[in-house]
């Protein structure tokens, strides 16, 4: 059986407790729509549950702790689009083994889930410093974004704690998602955003002039650098672009 | 002049200085102040040369009564100077941080009319920045040395890190190169900010608050501006991490800016290969458990270039391997070349799940290229030679190219 969800945490949780209720391996659990390709396979669509995916999180924290059903969330968070069966086999695993099952990385399905997850760590704190703010003629300061993983939430967080007093606007584009906040709280939307792309700001220019400046011109070594920051957050950079 | 011109001379003028972190300070946002810090620090960006920006670095000023001879800024120089007013400081530093460009501000300054009177500006800057500006986020300050010691204690209040910077590892050196500043004008504030952190450590207990530089303090050596060699800068090293409990040591590999009789030529190229070495080592002395006498001593004073200082260590030390992957302990795995600090923990957790063997290890990722040679896994050896110092070096060098069996008849010849 092949299981097609709505593409939600709760979508994938629900599809993991009906394969249990049937108790018969799933061939698939397809998590993003967008890849979902007729098969010949038996199909079924699955409606998120929240008392069923309510049932199964208990059960994963109860018998592996709560930083298992975090490592299971976040590896959601990459997209990947073999996520769904990677969340299955490390539950059924998970099931057997316990608590220990976040160490037993010699086991495939395992550390399947938990390089998602890692990549999906890393990739948050890349952006907590790579993300860039632009001034917009009205005060909000605009950030436009295309990470790998769906890490939205993680960054608007920590900027509402960190940037405070400012009003922004963190954009997802590849997503299609945006983070707003008004100095007070946080709220997210799907809705598109039109802005008019006017960024005249000064301190672009004099940090493009700093980011120049402060290599050291008998050490250079792009390589290294394409090594922390890849060439595909680029587009987004300021100090990458020709002002 | 125009500050754009002012940031790219004080820039300029600072990028020599390695320290960058923006670690070890946990401070939460405040309601009515714009920023806070992050345990871990965070990198912005990573310049043309590789090196990461979290901070924004500049010099308060390049005008300076030194003539120190390996530095740009030696007043006998003729290159371009400026100074910032503190609020152009002030504003670029919260207008970068608002855009999110980096974590905070590192300051430091050429020494102006006085120790003294420099470190009083730059005070008076950082509590503009502080107190009129309001800001919460990461400020890393240089202490000048031989300013009075009051005036430190002054910045590290208002700082995440202080430091001072030795910059040669003998008194020798600094004699030879940086006659004006004196070996005590660089220990004793050393020592006074070490005493001071740890006293706020203890008022910590029932004050609840740290406020003297709660990151701690930090150091920077130059590599290859003299003869000093590797054992020199890291018995230094070991001994300031001991005796001052400095949180980090940074080397910084020579880059000539100045042609004098006593430094090495113009055209010589920075020895980054030496420098990575010695963070290399320094990583071993802070994190794996090695004492500086391990990894270098008076018959071998100097790293090899082509291994890595574990590697180095290893091929002295054959007889401690190979090591049983299921039974060796932390402390001993993260002594095998190529295996690290974080994959010994891995393997320590998985081999409680069940006994690994070599197809385990490759599936979980473990550089094998070296550590194959150190390991048995359930008693079974895949080095496939005998372990051999001789043997073994042409298989563990970084490099292939000829020099390396130069290296080697160096080594052992």
């Amino acid at each position: 059986m092949i299981y097609v969800t709505d593409g939600s945490f709760e979508g994938v949780l629900t599809a993991v407790f009906e394969a249990y209720k049937n108790k018969t391996e799933p061939e698939d659990i397809i998590v993003s729509k967008d890849g979902y390709q007729l098969s010949l396979l038996p199909a079924m669509e699955v409606a998120s549950d929240s008392e069923k995916s309510a049932r199964v999180e208990k059960a994963i924290v109860e018998k592996m702790g709560r930083e298992a059903l975090e490592t299971i969330y976040r590896a959601y968070l990459s997209d990947s689009p073999d996520v769904g069966m990677a969340i299955y086999n490390f539950i059924k695993i998970g099931l057997k083994t316990g608590r220990r099952v976040l160490s037993y990385l010699q086991h495939p399905d395992i550390l399947k889930v938990h390089d998602m997850s890692s990549r999906v760590l890393k990739e948050t704190h890349l952006f907590l410093g790579i993300l860039r703010f632009r001034k917009l003629k009205n005060g909000i300061y605009y950030s436009k974004i295309e990470p790998d993983g769906n890490i939205i939430a993680f960054l608007a967080e920590h900027f509402a704690a960190r940037l405070s007093d400012q009003p922004w606007i963190i954009h997802d584009a590849k997503r299609g998602i945006c983070a707003l906040y008004n100095t007070i709280e946080v709220v997210f939307t799907d809705e598109p955003i039109h802005l008019k792309e006017d960024f005249q700001d000064e301190f672009e220019t004099l940090w493009k002039r700093y980011f120049d400046t402060i290599a050291i011109e008998s050490r250079k070594n792009l390589k290294l650098q394409r090594q922390f920051m890849p060439k595909r957050y680029w587009k987004n950079l300021i100090e990458k672009q020709n002002l | 002049m125009e500050l754009i011109e002012k940031l790219a001379i004080l820039g300029d003028s600072a990028k020599y200085d390695v320290s960058c972190s923006s670690s070890g300070s946990n401070r939460a946002s405040k309601k009515g102040m714009v920023g806070n810090t992050a345990l871990p620090g965070i990198c912005h960006s990573w310049a043309d040369d590789g090196r990461c920006i979290s901070l924004l670095k500049v010099l308060f000023t390049n005008y300076c009564i030194y003539d120190c001879k390996y530095c740009v800024n030696r007043c006998s120089n003729d290159i371009k100077r400026a100074s910032f007013t503190p609020d152009e400081l002030c504003n670029l530093t919260i207008e970068f941080y608002r855009r999110n460009y980096i974590e905070g501000l590192f300051l430091s300054s050429a020494v102006v009319k006085s120790p003294d009177y420099t470190m009083e500006l730059i005070i008076a800057a950082l509590k503009k920045l502080r107190y009129e500006h309001r800001f919460n986020g990461y400020i890393h300050v240089k202490s000048i040395p031989g300013a009075d010691l009051r005036l430190v204690h002054e910045a590290g209040l208002l700082a995440d890190r202080i430091s001072v910077n030795i910059e040669l590892p003998t008194v020798s050196s600094l004699k030879l190169l940086a006659p004006q500043k004196s070996h005590e004008s660089i220990i004793k504030p050393m020592s006074f900010v070490s005493e001071q952190i740890q006293g706020a450590n203890e008022l910590t207990i029932y004050r609840k608050r740290q406020t003297f530089a709660p990151a701690g303090q930090s150091t920077q050596m130059i590599i290859g501006a003299t003869r000093d060699n590797d054992l020199t800068v890291l018995r230094l090293t070991s001994e300031l991490y001991k005796r001052y409990k400095l949180k980090r040591v940074y080397y910084s590999a020579y880059v000539p800016v100045n042609e004098h009789k006593d430094l090495p030529a113009l055209n010589t190229s920075p020895p980054l290969l030496r420098e990575h070495r010695m963070y290399q080592a320094d990583w071993l002395l802070r994190f794996y458990g090695f004492e500086a006498n391990e990894l270098l001593d008076e018959t071998h004073s100097n790293f090899d270039i082509n291994l890595d200082p574990k590697c180095d260590w290893a091929l002295r030390n054959l007889d401690k391997f190979p090591v049983e992957i299921n039974k060796a302990p932390l402390e001993m795995l993260m002594r095998v070349p190529g295996i690290g600090y974080q994959m010994a923990q891995k393997i320590v957790r998985a081999r409680r799940l069940a006994p690994l063997n070599y197809e385990d290890l490759k599936k979980m990722r473990v550089v094998l290229k070296r550590a194959r040679y150190f390991i048995t896994c359930n008693g079974k050896y895949y080095g496939g030679i005998d372990l051999d110092t001789d043997d073994l070096y042409p298989l563990l060098a970084e490099k292939t190219d000829p020099k390396v069996y130069v290296g080697q008849i160096s080594m052992f010849g």
